[in-house]
């Protein structure tokens, strides 16, 4: 990942991940009760992806019910904080014309391909995908 | 570098690089060192092809991007289900260029 391209891209995915979570918050759909969304695995599969529910994790958050966001999905948190932290580095990077946020991503990547790192990582992913399963989200 | 060995190197991985990739590579070997042949043949590339039908089966796990080595992004798409879905299915038409991409990258660590 090139420097001028990473920060396009968060901005477009973090803009994205605000509407759609604005969207799903003023239409009140996609609560916690509601077992809908747009999950493509989901519709055509049967079977409820790695994330399905993080939306809905993450609406849960919002209104402060933290043991209904992690029952829902984990990945809740993940999403939460990157989409809060994201948009202030950026703003931090851009007006101090530095790039700690690339250096961080840079060195999460490798740090991340590490074997002792991905196996356990990968794991945990894969037990929570049964347990998203079991759960029917 | 010998040009028949350049050659050789052109026609059996051509297919791993972008078309207008092949030119400045050619180039770059040709100028390069002898000693490095040996490294150069070491390298190991990702297949377009095949990515892109690791793409069309598990993309929105991101299992695409986590193979050509783009941890981050990878991560990015398992964390939004593929982006519901449209990443995913914008990430088949783009693959197969960020592997070539990626590949280019490998041998740029080498022959630069």
């Amino acid at each position: 990942m090139k420097r001028d391209n990473l920060y396009p891209i968060l901005l477009i995915l973090v803009i994205a991940g605000y509407l759609w979570i604005g969207i799903s918050f003023a239409s009140g759909q996609n609560r916690p009760d509601d077992a809908g969304g747009l999950c493509l695995v989901k519709h055509i599969t049967g079977i409820p992806c790695p994330s399905c529910g993080s939306t809905r994790s993450v609406l849960a958050l919002i209104n402060g019910n933290i043991r209904e966001a992690a029952s829902l999905n984990p990945f809740g948190f993940i999403i939460a904080l990157i989409m809060l932290v994201t948009p202030l580095w950026m703003a931090y990077d851009t007006l101090s014309k530095r790039k700690t946020l690339y250096d961080f991503y840079s060195r999460s990547e490798i740090f991340l391909r590490k074997p002792f790192v991905a196996v356990p990582l990968v794991t945990l992913i894969v037990i929570n995908w049964l347990w998203n399963i079991y759960k029917g989200v | 570098m010998d040009s028949q060995k350049v050659d050789f190197f052109i026609i059996s991985t051509s297919k791993y690089f972008e078309s207008y990739h092949v030119p400045v590579i050619r180039e770059k070997m040709l100028a390069m060192d002898e000693s490095k042949w040996a490294l150069i043949q070491t390298l190991q590339f990702k297949d377009p092809i095949l990515i892109l039908v690791v793409s069309l089966i598990a993309g929105p796990l991101g299992i695409d991007r986590f193979i050509i080595g783009d941890t981050g992004l990878g991560v990015g798409k398992l964390l939004t289900c593929g982006g519901l879905g449209i990443w995913a299915f914008v990430d088949w038409f783009l693959i197969m260029g960020a592997t070539r991409q990626k590949n280019m990258e490998k041998l740029q660590q080498v022959i630069y």
